[in-house]
């Protein structure tokens, strides 16, 4: 049973972030309300107040204006999953956003809630890693902008003040020869949280790596780009030997930041095969 | 709070607490209760229906969320006397049987079906992905579908 709270639909942004300002921290806003709904119900949430945003028109809508793509945060899974903008400048978000969930969740939950549920499983985040994705951030005291790694914290954590709506999620369109994949393993194939995931992206240049960018999903307390695995294949050609020696760095990288827990006998060869299955992915793409 | 919306084709105005949901609305003050309350928590698709014709967990919906907009029951799908023909399909099928999961299954069905008549069976398959049967195995659940889109 969820206990009793106000609610109110503002019909501007504006409005939103003055309801929000004027609450002082006891309000809440709710979009699709997948995540918040469940905090409600368990008791993890309890605000005096909800305020809806999933409709004000300045979190919707996906629009592309000088090599740049922006997302509403009021977006849901579904209109990403089928946006032929996504697709050809964010494959990997694309790929990301039509496996979150079931089709139920997806036509309900928006990029921006699980973005800022920040879940250390949340699909979008990897994703948004390797796209260098901002969030626009705005508030009764103004805008700012920040980078979707700066904006989460830890498990459940995000940079976010109370007052402060996360309205808009950008990132630069992806040109052609950019590969990208996302590979995700869960305990079954629909309706099931990730297990493990790994988000990537790549460009090759004369047989050579010229950019890439790797970031696994639920295996480190904060989604994470891993960098030292990175600079291992820059520059190089890729082969069977140099994959495998990658491979062994992500699961060092992994147990370097998340410790070795009981879980990590599993998700180290598990990790490493994820990571070669995307890099193959990616390469044949 | 006042809230009014388009329930199974028709405009309704409903006084409900903020804090309850869409499954909790339709099922105890609009006396629906076709629609199923499973897990509560947008885990097993039960409670399905549809908002603005799109496929929705309602345990998952606060009721304010739906002032303005569309819903549709089960108890919006055929009648006593003329079923729908996936109601009808389901039956010749034997695609139910304790019936808990069928009237959400039965309302992702035909949202698939109003969209994409003629889907493949993958694209059945991915429209009942959001349900958890554990009666029939979902064989007869697809064929019943797959039957449907077929006329």
């Amino acid at each position: 049973m969820i206990p009793t709270f106000d609610y109110k639909t503002p019909k501007t942004l504006r409005e939103a972030c003055h309801q929000l300002w004027e609450a002082g921290g006891k309000a809440k806003v709710i979009a699709g309300g997948t995540d918040l709904v469940i905090g409600l119900r368990n008791g993890n949430q309890n605000p005096q107040l909800l305020i809806d945003i999933a409709h004000l028109k300045e979190l919707r809508g996906i629009e592309e204006s000088d090599g740049i793509l922006s997302v509403g945060a009021a977006v849901s899974h579904s209109e990403i999953a089928s946006s032929s903008l996504v697709r050809q400048f964010g494959g990997v978000l694309s790929d990301a956003a039509s496996e979150i969930g079931s089709p139920q969740i997806r036509n309900l939950g928006t990029i921006g809630g699980n973005i800022v549920n920040a879940s250390p499983a949340a699909d979008s985040l990897p994703p948004f890693l390797v796209l260098n994705a901002t969030g626009t951030v705005v508030s009764q005291k103004g805008e700012r902008e920040v980078s979707v790694a700066d904006l989460i914290r830890g498990p459940y954590e995000t940079a976010l003040q109370p007052h402060e709506i996360l309205a808009r999620i950008s990132f630069k369109k992806l040109s052609p020869e950019i590969r990208t994949s996302f590979v995700r393993l869960a305990r079954r194939e629909a309706m099931a949280i990730a297990r493990m995931s790994v988000a990537l992206l790549v460009r090759m240049e004369e047989g050579r790596v010229r950019d890439i960018r790797i970031a696994p999903g639920a295996v480190l307390p904060i989604p994470q780009r891993l960098e030292e695995v990175e600079k291992c294949l820059m520059g190089k050609s890729i082969d069977e030997a140099l994959l495998r020696s990658a491979s062994r760095k992500v699961s060092e990288v992994m147990i370097n930041r998340s410790g070795v827990r009981p879980s990590t006998s599993y998700k180290a060869p598990v990790v490493e095969a994820l990571f070669v299955r995307a890099m193959r992915l990616a390469l044949a793409g | 709070m006042e809230i009014e919306f388009t329930l199974n084709g028709k405009l309704i105005q409903v006084d409900v607490p903020p804090h309850w949901t869409l499954l909790r609305l339709l099922r105890e003050k609009l006396g629906l209760t076709g629609t199923k309350e499973g897990c509560g928590i947008g885990e097993c698709g039960a409670c399905t229906v549809l908002l603005d014709k799109i496929p929705v967990n309602s345990c998952l919906v606060l009721a304010p969320k739906v002032e303005g907009r569309s819903v549709e029951t089960i108890e919006g799908v055929g009648s006593r006397t003329a079923l729908h023909p996936l109601q009808q399909s389901f039956m010749d099928h034997g695609a139910v049987q304790c019936g808990f999961c069928t009237p959400g299954i039965l309302m992702s069905a035909k949202a698939l079906l109003d969209r994409n008549p003629h889907p493949t069976k993958e694209e059945v398959k991915g429209a009942i992905s959001g349900h958890l049967c554990r009666c029939t195995g979902y064989q007869q659940i697809v064929e019943a579908i797959e039957k449907v889109s077929e006329v």
